[in-house]
């Protein structure tokens, strides 16, 4: 870490190079407020969701589930299959975070999104925490603002899908992606991880992305074994 | 029973990120396993956003002139080209509008 740098400069850096993201999950929250509330949730509830929960995909499949009556275990079982996937960010940034104190591992752990741990490789330089901190917090505030919004919007909302705002996000993934497709494995994991996961979203899978993600980087791993290059 | 949700929601997520940022726990990833692990943003990256340029209303959608597949396009040939995320993401929006309105009209 670059001591020159101030924390707060960091944070804003971090702030910054998240941007993005923030502005593309926003229709998400706007429609993860509304949708809650539109299901018979209380507004406290489905704002609770994103304070605590803090998690896109596992948020709206449990109002999903409430609103057809699903029990409270095979809801707790479905979130457990869409999250499994942060097993795999935790484990990629163990060693980054081994020697910072607990309430540093926790609060990094609790904003670990896809969405920061895909900034935390796009950023060049070493492993900082401030960084990492203002690029999560300001995600996490993003997302919370944008799930009030939805929430006071209600049913007032015209259909978001029909905006296509969605697109925003591949978009800003696909600029993400390019840089990382410098050799062969690299485009052999994409290809393997979209097949699954086109695969598994039409038959409807829960844990659909985590399986995606194993059957990607499994294959990336194999061509690049293959190819003769030793694991360092 | 709703803040019981939650909260069991909360935990559950809040393990799965956290478990392996935790020192006591006893593993040391590997050289392989790093290895295997550095394929996680290109899978996470393509997994999340394959089902949204294939899959609409839970059918598969191949044609070429699909919007999003459209843009998608444009988005990897810009990048490629420039390396600027800016215009890649506002260029390639532009398309994937217009070729939506065009989709919808025509």
């Amino acid at each position: 870490m670059t001591d020159t740098v101030s924390p707060i400069q960091q944070m804003l850096a971090g702030t910054r190079m998240i941007l993005p993201l923030t502005l593309a999950v926003i229709p998400w929250g706007i429609l993860v407020g509304a949708y809650g509330v539109e299901s018979g949730l209380s507004a406290l509830h489905t704002q609770l969701l994103s304070l605590s929960v803090f998690a896109g995909a596992s948020q709206l499949v449990a109002i999903g589930m409430l609103e057809s009556g699903a029990g409270m275990a095979s809801i707790l079982l479905t979130t457990l299959l869409i999250t499994s996937r942060h097993f795999l960010y935790g484990l990629a940034m163990r060693q980054d975070v081994q020697c910072l104190p607990v309430r540093w591992r926790a609060a990094l752990g609790f904003l670990l999104t896809d969405e920061l741990f895909v900034i935390r490789h796009a950023q060049s330089q070493h492993f900082c925490r401030w960084f990492l901190i203002g690029a999560g917090f300001s995600f996490y505030a993003g997302w919370n603002l944008a799930t009030l919004a939805g929430i006071l919007a209600g049913q007032h909302l015209p259909d978001l899908s029909t905006l296509g705002l969605d697109f925003a996000v591949v978009a800003i993934f696909i600029a993400l992606l390019v840089p990382v497709l410098s050799n062969r494995p690299a485009w052999v994991c994409v290809f393997a991880s979209a097949f699954t996961a086109v695969l598994t979203h039409l038959i409807l899978l829960p844990g659909g992305l985590l399986v995606s993600m194993l059957a990607g980087m499994g294959c990336g791993y194999l061509c690049s074994r293959y190819r003769g290059e030793k694991s360092t | 029973m709703m803040e019981l949700l939650i909260l069991g929601m909360t935990l559950i997520v809040f393990l799965s990120r956290y478990l392996f940022l935790e020192p006591l726990l006893p593993i040391r990833p590997g050289p392989r396993l790093l290895h295997f692990l550095s394929f996680s943003i290109p899978a996470v990256l393509a997994a999340v956003i394959a089902p949204m340029i294939f899959v609409q209303n839970q059918t598969l959608q191949l044609e070429p002139m699909n919007p999003y597949l459209l843009g998608a396009v444009i988005a990897a040939v810009c990048m490629k080209l420039t390396g600027k995320t800016l215009l890649t993401v506002t260029l390639s929006l532009v398309v994937f509008m217009l070729s939506r309105f065009l989709h919808s009209s025509g």
